[in-house]
């Protein structure tokens, strides 16, 4: 069974900058694979192991993407694909699910895409499923957990307080939740393999999309503005008085703002 | 010399960051319950490929440098739990075995130690030594394809787990030569070995140390490493690396002790400041990160001589004599910091201190470190 899987770099913090232009402001931020698409890796890693088969990591972004591939590589998956190109830069959702799709369909053969539900930069949980559209397959989102049988993959979905069990045809996509497995150490000896292979980079004329689709200029998003919101600071007010006084005051407080 | 942390290094480092904070909480859990090591704890080195670092793949083994362990170790120190001590054993008795065997011998006993099957140990201490190879009483006596063991080694760590070790003898074949000692690879598991109940150490808590005695214990002549006559040998050029290792550990136990220095240092306030803006406390900062700078480098100095398959030996033990107080002082000193707390055991500092207390008799004496470093340079022709 041979699985894609997508993983995202994303900055290392939980309060990102913009520059005024609202771009995020990248330099000088560590960098790391998207928290849960390690869950995600660790999924395809699982599948390979119960069915054999070959797990391939893609990921589209600048050049330092380098680094997420090596370390998918070091937890052990067959083979990496870097999506860089000046052309791929800016894109939005539908950009980058489109590029990302283009270079599945090089790619070709394969059973399963999987990738984790969304990224703790970008926050939209988009791309999954519009890959998922794209590429005319069937999407199995929010999962908690993957398992493959008779060419089919059944999924526990997470839906808030329920989950539900869906199942599709492969070939399929899904999307995990971080809850599906604990992603594994790295393994050291797949660490120290992992830094003598060349990582291979693809670009346009590697995926041949049509153009107008891609970067910034194919993005029908348009970012006006990226900001923090103000965070207000609280009042904290003692109330004073017995137990029974100091219920009464609160219940009183709260009526007065309709809050009761 | 060049240290420069390679990126495979600093993926080392990362990884091992990664292990000691998700994997060793339940492993010391399991440790502070029941007095010894979880039983599957060879299994989860093993599952983590972290056994066999110096060992070539066809031995099962990663096939990688001393120095990439070293790396690993360095941050398993940093949560003072004992476990490091195991994880040690295996990698260095596995590399051991590696050096010294015959085919035979490293196809038979290497794989088991890098798989997460064996337990290694190590054992050359008696009741009546630890330093001393003419005092050995354990004997090997030979009968017949076989040599029968009779005697007791003391504080052998492992001593009592499943797998197999080095065990160093006084080899009766070999009565009235000068080099009498051999090293047999013992299983275990044979009939005739009894061990007594785990010491009650001062620190490296659940630690499984004991005694095990031999009562006519059959082991075949195959089993032999090395030649008959090296047993004292082999000992040394393992416990030379075992020493860096050792040392390795505890440069992360003191690195963990000046972290918690100075966070409680700006967290605790004094005279109306964090009392880390006295300056007789950021002196003391100050004195424990160049304490503990100075002892990584000369761990990384000697680890790399190692590496390189040059003479290493002297190397180790200087890094033992002025490693061993060096850590000792700086946990001392993170004590200090944390004042009553430090003493106290809700705060790690104080197992930090412990834990520091056993490089100097563990692994061999400082002492007979000193001896080492002072007659090779007493006897050395270079000035
Ligand atoms: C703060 C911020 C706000 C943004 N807001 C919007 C917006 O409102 N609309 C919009 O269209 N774009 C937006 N973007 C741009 C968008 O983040 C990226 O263009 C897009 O590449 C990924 O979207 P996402 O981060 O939301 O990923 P999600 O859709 O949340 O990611 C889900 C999964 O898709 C996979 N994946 C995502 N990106 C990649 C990649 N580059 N390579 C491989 N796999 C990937 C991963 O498996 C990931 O777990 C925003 C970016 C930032 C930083
Ligand atoms: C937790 C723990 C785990 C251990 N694990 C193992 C193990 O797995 N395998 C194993 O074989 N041993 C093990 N040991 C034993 C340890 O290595 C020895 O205790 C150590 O080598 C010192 O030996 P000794 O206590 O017999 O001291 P002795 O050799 O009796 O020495 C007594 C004192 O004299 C000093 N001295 C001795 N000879 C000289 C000399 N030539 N010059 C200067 N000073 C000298 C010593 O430094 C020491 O202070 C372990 C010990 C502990 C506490």
């Amino acid at each position: 069974m041979n699985i894609i899987v997508c993983i995202k770099q994303v900055p290392n913090v939980t309060q990102v900058k913009w520059d005024a232009d609202g771009s995020l402001i990248r330099t000088g931020l560590p960098t790391i694979i998207n928290p849960v698409d390690k869950n995600a890796i660790e999924a395809a890693l699982q599948l390979k192991e119960q069915h054999g088969g070959k797990v391939t990591v893609l990921s589209m972004g600048p050049s330092q993407v380098e680094s997420a591939l090596r370390e998918a590589l070091c937890m052990g998956v067959d083979d990496v694909i870097q999506l860089t190109d000046r052309k791929f830069a800016g894109a939005d959702t539908w950009a980058t699910s489109y590029t990302i799709g283009c270079a599945i369909q090089k790619i070709g053969d394969y059973d399963l895409v999987i990738t984790g539900v969304e990224a703790m930069d970008g926050n939209t949980a988009q791309v999954g499923p519009q890959v998922a559209e794209y590429l005319g397959l069937p999407l199995l989102s929010y999962a908690l957990s993957i398992a493959v049988a008779d060419g089919k993959v059944t999924i526990d979905q997470k839906l808030g307080d329920v989950a539900r069990v869906i199942e599709a045809k492969l070939p399929a996509l899904v999307t995990v939740e971080k809850e599906i497995n604990e992603y594994r150490v790295t393994p050291i000896d797949k660490l120290i393999d992992a830094f003598e292979r060349t990582i291979p980079v693809w670009g346009v004329d590697d995926i041949s999309p049509d153009v107008v689709h891609l970067g910034l200029k194919g993005s029908p998003t348009k970012l006006r503005k990226v900001y923090s919101p103000k965070l207000e600071k609280g009042k904290v007010e003692m109330l004073e008085g017995t137990p029974d006084e100091v219920a009464r005051q609160l219940v009183d407080k709260l009526n007065a703002k309709f809050l009761i | 010399m060049d240290f420069t942390i390679s990126p495979v290094n600093k993926m080392i480092i990362k990884a091992a960051k990664d292990f000691s904070e998700r994997k060793i909480p339940a492993i010391e859990a399991y440790m502070k319950a029941n007095n010894d090591y979880p039983p599957d704890l060879m299994e989860i080195y093993a599952k983590n490929r972290m056994l066999g670092f110096n060992v070539p793949r066809e031995y099962g083994g990663i096939g990688t440098s001393n120095f990439n362990m070293i790396l690993y170790i360095e941050e398993m120190g940093k949560t003072a739990s004992t476990c490091f001590l195991p994880f040690m054993m295996n990698n260095s008795v596995a590399e051991t075995i590696c050096h010294w065997g015959s085919e035979e011998v490293k196809k038979k006993f290497v794989p088991p130690l890098c798989d997460g099957t064996a337990w290694a140990t190590m054992a050359f201490t008696e009741p009546d030594t630890g330093s001393d190879p003419k005092m050995l009483t354990t004997t090997a006596r030979p009968d017949g394809d076989d040599f029968i063991i009779n005697g007791t080694k003391r504080f052998i760590s492992m001593a009592n787990k499943p797998g197999y070790g080095v065990f160093i003898c006084k080899d009766l074949s070999l009565a009235g030569q000068k080099n009498n000692t051999t090293a047999f690879i013992i299983d275990k598991s044979s009939p005739g070995i009894s061990c007594s109940k785990h010491y009650e150490l001062t620190g490296l808590e659940g630690a499984d140390t004991c005694d095990i005695t031999f009562t006519d214990v059959r082991v075949p002549k195959g089993n032999i490493l090395g030649n008959q006559g090296e047993g004292f040998n082999i000992l040394l050029r393992w416990i030379a690396g075992e020493r860096i290792q050792q040392a390795a550990g505890m440069v992360g136990v003191g690195q963990r002790a000046f972290d918690e220095a100075k966070k409680y240092s700006l967290q605790r306030v004094v005279n109306g400041m964090p009392m880390g803006y006295m300056q007789g406390f950021y002196w003391m900062l100050g004195e424990m990160k160049v304490k503990l700078e100075a002892c990584r480098l000369m761990v990384y100095q000697a680890v790399c001589k190692q590496d390189a398959g040059k003479a290493f030996e002297v190397d180790s033990a200087e890094v033992k004599v002025f490693t061993t107080p060096m850590i000792q002082e700086v946990t001392r000193m993170a004590v200090q910091f944390l004042g009553s707390y430090g003493y106290s055991k809700e705060y790690i500092v104080e197992k930090l201190f412990r834990l520091a207390m056993h490089q100097g008799v563990v692994a061999s004496s400082l002492e007979i470190n000193k001896t080492i470093v002072g007659m090779t340079a007493l006897m050395s022709r270079s000035k």
